[in-house]
């Protein structure tokens, strides 16, 4: 874990309101796994949180996050040009454990697609990726070449204006019956992962299912412990260190 | 290289800066970035008899310059601090302060038994503005500052009692002098002012808890300005706190009286900030061929 001071080296709009932002460390930062995030900088000096975003790409010294403008940090974050300087803490989290497992469905809805693609990225030479994509409508539809290294990708959307009207959860149950599989991973809305949870539970899944989630951070190395959700047994887990990515067996969503 | 040792109340601290209770835990987590050896101290996060999960979540927002807080005084319980932390921390060899919480006076002085001797001082949290029950009740008034400073120094036979105070009051050189009459070896302050953030578009708070409490390079000149009414108060050392990010900033606060500092919020800000403002108080100490950290402070000459 280290707190690097990167230079920007691209941030591009790909669809509504989503950025690519690629940075240059200053030194290879070793692995970075799918689910692992970084603490970034906002560039406003009066913006003293760091904005935990999950990594979508690290080749090297760079590393790629995506990020949705929603408040002033994002919206300052989008603003970044090339050759900006950012602070960065990285690895941060657990990451997806893919060990052991060969076939694996992915359930991602909006945003948090981008640490699915991660995971895709990492391992789909050795292993079979079957991705259920869901997006609001056909302007924040994104990525989809990432999300092509999947054996199959299937993209829905809330208004039909991209693929099928409908959302992550259900494209994936539709075909859950005939799909082979030995690992589930998702991530995106709270509401996603609750429905999901739910679903799941009503049809006596047993197979593994990892889900990485967000929560608004003060430290993001474990520290503060601000970021907590509960567990089974009602205590206190914290997102940025024991997660993000739990079993969605393990946690209260 | 200015000499940046301090001794308050006969324990020596390398270097007068104390990493603030609840920005770093108990020190395992940044000691993954740095080895914390290199700091004064350490406040623990706030501590309980009993283990507490505290507030619900979200818990944190931000403001221009700041952040607000209200994560509730969770924490693993006093004894597993003992068993599990304290260890690690002895092994470090920065100063342990134990920052400790109660519901009634009698907690206090029950808890402080519990950490007697075991730690290099105790800090009362008299003034946690994110629970309900107990906290910052006691921490307004004269009177029960007094009194509950009194309680938990009669656990105490041998470690320093250090009493944290509240910016949420009505005078700071009363509450300062009614820590030293109950009893108190010296003084922290300020803890975070309590504040909200709305959401307008949900048209409700950020913080689950509605209010939380206000931390961050924003609130430092009122935090100066507590900082110089205490020391001028009170015979017994003062540590100041509130906003510090740089070597200068500590500079700001020993000037104004305190004996030491601690950093909180910066650690968010910038994982590495309590080295580099080390490092940057020594650079304007030998920028001013100043020797000694020690004679800076209370150094303030007034307009």
């Amino acid at each position: 874990m280290k707190d690097l001071t990167a230079t920007v080296k691209s941030n591009i709009k790909i669809a509504e309101k989503i950025y690519m932002l690629t940075l240059v460390l200053p030194e290879n930062a070793g692995i970075i796994k799918g689910g692992q995030f970084v603490n970034l900088s906002t560039g406003d000096n009066s913006q003293l949180l760091r904005r935990p975003l999950g990594v979508m790409k690290a080749e090297g010294c760079d590393i790629t996050v995506c990020y949705q403008v929603k408040g002033e940090g994002t919206q300052n974050l989008a603003r970044s040009e090339a050759g900006q300087k950012l602070k960065v803490l990285l690895p941060l989290g657990n990451g997806f454990n893919l060990e052991g497992k060969t076939d694996i469905a992915v359930i991602g809805g909006g945003v948090g697609i981008f640490p699915l693609i991660a995971t895709i990225r990492e391992h789909c030479a050795s292993k079979n990726f079957y991705s259920y994509i869901g997006f609001r409508n056909k302007d924040t539809v994104c990525l989809l070449d990432e999300l092509g290294k999947s054996k199959s990708l299937t993209v829905v959307t809330d208004d039909g204006s991209y693929g099928e009207k409908g959302n992550a959860v259900d494209a994936y149950l539709k075909e859950a019956d005939k799909l082979k599989v030995d690992l589930i991973i998702a991530c995106g809305p709270p509401v996603m992962l609750k429905v999901l949870k739910r679903k799941l539970e009503e049809r006596g899944n047993k197979i593994q299912c990892l889900v990485s989630l967000e929560e608004r951070m003060g430290c993001g190395v474990g520290a503060c412990l601000v970021c907590v959700c509960k567990n089974k047994e009602g205590s206190n887990v914290r997102v940025c260190k024991d997660g993000p990515v739990f079993d969605i067996n393990e946690i209260n969503l | 290289m200015a000499d940046l040792s301090v001794e308050i109340c006969g324990v020596r601290l390398k270097n007068p800066v104390i990493a603030a209770s609840g920005t770093f835990g108990f020190g395992r987590e940044y000691d993954e970035i740095y080895d914390i050896s290199v700091i004064g101290g350490l406040s623990t996060k706030g501590m309980t008899l009993e283990s507490r999960l505290g507030n619900p979540v979200p818990r944190i927002a931000e403001g221009k310059s700041v952040i607000l807080n209200a994560v509730g005084l969770q924490n693993p319980g006093v004894e597993h601090f003992i068993k599990y932390d304290l260890p690690f921390l002895r092994e470090k060899g920065v100063a342990v302060i134990a920052n400790v919480a109660g519901r009634t006076f009698d907690d206090y002085g029950a808890i402080c038994s519990k950490l007697d001797g075991l730690v290099d001082f105790v800090e009362l949290n008299i003034s946690c503005p994110n629970v309900k029950a107990g906290g910052m009740a006691f921490g307004i008034k004269p009177e029960s500052i007094k009194e509950v400073t009194r309680v938990a120094k009669s656990g105490l036979g041998k470690t320093p009692l250090m009493v944290k105070l509240s910016p949420n009051v009505e005078s700071i050189p009363l509450n300062a002098q009614a820590a030293e009459k109950g009893g108190a070896d010296c003084i922290s302050l300020i803890n975070t002012l309590t504040g909200m953030v709305i959401d307008v578009e949900k048209r409700k708070p950020v913080i689950a808890n509605n209010t939380g409490g206000v931390s961050g390079a924003g609130i430092k000149p009122i935090a100066i300005r507590m900082v110089y009414e205490a020391a001028h108060a009170v015979s017994i050392p003062v540590i100041g706190m509130g906003g510090i990010t740089c070597g200068i900033d500590v500079i700001e606060f020993m000037m104004a009286g305190a004996k030491a500092v601690q950093v909180g919020t910066a650690n968010f800000t910038n994982a590495n900030a309590m080295p580099e403002i080390i490092a940057q108080t020594n650079e304007w100490l030998d920028n001013h061929s100043i020797k000694d950290i020690n004679e800076i402070v209370d150094t303030l000459t007034l307009n």
